[in-house]
């Protein structure tokens, strides 16, 4: 099981906050895509990944109780 | 002085030593938007010695909401931004050096602006700006405070040249469209929170306490009550052209010709003829006659309608239309109007 966190826009796309995927071992590439099937709305252009706090790249892999974050780039001020 | 400061110097890691250090500083803030406003502020009130402020744009009613050193009075003015700051952040602190560019800041201005800076604040609303500022903060050495909000979010990072990995390692690929305040909206607290976490970071790093320096991005929305950090070594690109060991900075790579640009979900083409090229408040004159425009002069631009555009030409040339999305429309207008 992985914990995955929708950030800012994420949390609007997906319309929650937080969900627990009974998943592992899957790539980040794979889990932005599994979002994406999953939720018409999301749209994973430019979202960045981070697990356990460190941002992630495209091909490192999720393990069993990792918490993946899903946030959007920011550009306001 | 002692007095006016007693209570920043009480605490403990800044102290007498750290206020004297901050009396010494020159802070660089690049926008004078929300983040702007709110930091050049409290660094005025902090006791910073010397602040650069440049931004491109003048106050506007949809400004206030959020943006908290600006009046009425400013928006009705239509006063260029930093000017409207500078007055006010004088009346704040009288001691206060305060040199302010009204300019759209490119490679070679930014280059310049930092020349003795002790450190660059990022109060822009855009990623291009960004990229620019991380490439001048590496060429010389100066760290830079990454801030940014939309909706009920924000985010904060301290780079440090030669200690963290760098912006252009974060988002090697420019988000081809992300949400902007102008676009998705804004609230106050999301930018004021901001722009705290960057004068605390700020602080930090002129008093002398760099070890206290964030090590992670902090993400917070203030309307969801939730927050991620999230680290950056694992994403440093060893080939990175800003922060490996053979960088080309490749935002500092000067231009040719004429450059247009679309502001930041604002419905605004910006025209900033070629160098070549000396256009003034003069020259905006004369065709605004020609053409039997109605116009305003201020001291700092001329305003004028041409069709459903609004069109605002600075002294030093550069030209904003309002009323347009497409870099070809901007183009094709500046063309009719000055050839």
């Amino acid at each position: 099981m992985i914990k995955v966190i929708y950030f800012a826009v994420a949390r609007e796309m997906v319309g929650k906050g937080e969900e627990t995927l009974k998943v592992e071992n899957l790539t980040v590439k794979q889990l932005l895509e599994w979002i994406g099937s999953s939720y018409p709305a999301f749209d994973q252009t430019g979202m960045q990944v981070a697990i356990n706090e460190e941002y992630a790249m495209l091909d490192d892999t999720v393990k069993a109780g990792d918490v993946c974050a899903i946030i959007p780039p920011v550009s306001g001020g | 002085m002692k007095e006016r400061y007693s209570r920043q110097i009480l605490f403990k890691p800044i102290g007498e030593k750290g206020q004297e250090r901050l009396a010494s500083s020159h802070v660089v803030i690049i926008g004078c938007g929300a983040l702007g406003t709110t930091t050049s502020e409290m660094l005025v009130r902090a006791g910073v010695g010397k602040l650069t402020i440049a931004d491109r744009d003048y106050v506007d009613m949809s400004n206030l909401q959020r943006q908290q050193l600006f009046t009425e009075q400013d928006a009705l003015e239509g006063t260029p931004k930093v000017i409207a700051a500078k007055r006010h952040l004088e009346k704040i602190r009288e001691d206060v050096n305060i040199e302010t560019v009204l300019d759209h800041v490119d490679g070679p201005l930014l280059e310049q602006l930092v020349i003795d800076a002790d450190l660059i604040i990022d109060a822009t609303d855009n990623f291009e700006t960004r990229l620019l500022i991380n490439d001048v903060a590496w060429k010389h050495g100066i760290p830079w405070i990454y801030g940014a909000c939309v909706q009920s979010t924000g985010v904060v990072f301290p780079f440090v040249p030669g200690k963290t990995a760098c912006f252009r390692c974060l988002l090697p690929v420019l988000p081809s469209v992300s949400q902007t305040c102008d676009t998705a909206g804004i609230i106050a607290p999301a930018a004021q929170m901001v722009a705290s976490y960057q004068c605390a970071e700020a602080l930090k790093w002129l008093t002398g306490n760099e070890e206290a320096l964030r090590t992670k991005l902090l993400h917070f929305d203030i309307w969801n009550n939730s927050f991620v950090e999230a680290g950056i070594s694992r994403i440093k690109n060893p080939a990175c052209p800003t922060c490996s060991h053979q960088p080309t900075y490749p935002t500092l790579t000067k231009q040719e010709g004429a450059n247009y640009a679309v502001l930041c979900g604002r419905d605004t083409v910006q025209v900033i003829p070629d160098s070549e090229r000396k256009m003034t408040i003069f020259d905006g004159e004369i065709v605004a006659r020609r053409l039997g425009l109605t116009y305003r002069l201020t001291d700092f631009f001329i305003e004028f309608h041409i069709d459903d555009y609004r069109c605002i030409l600075f002294q030093n040339g550069r030209m904003l239309i309002h009323g347009l999305k497409e870099i070809s429309e901007g183009r094709k207008l500046y063309h009719q109007l000055f050839g």
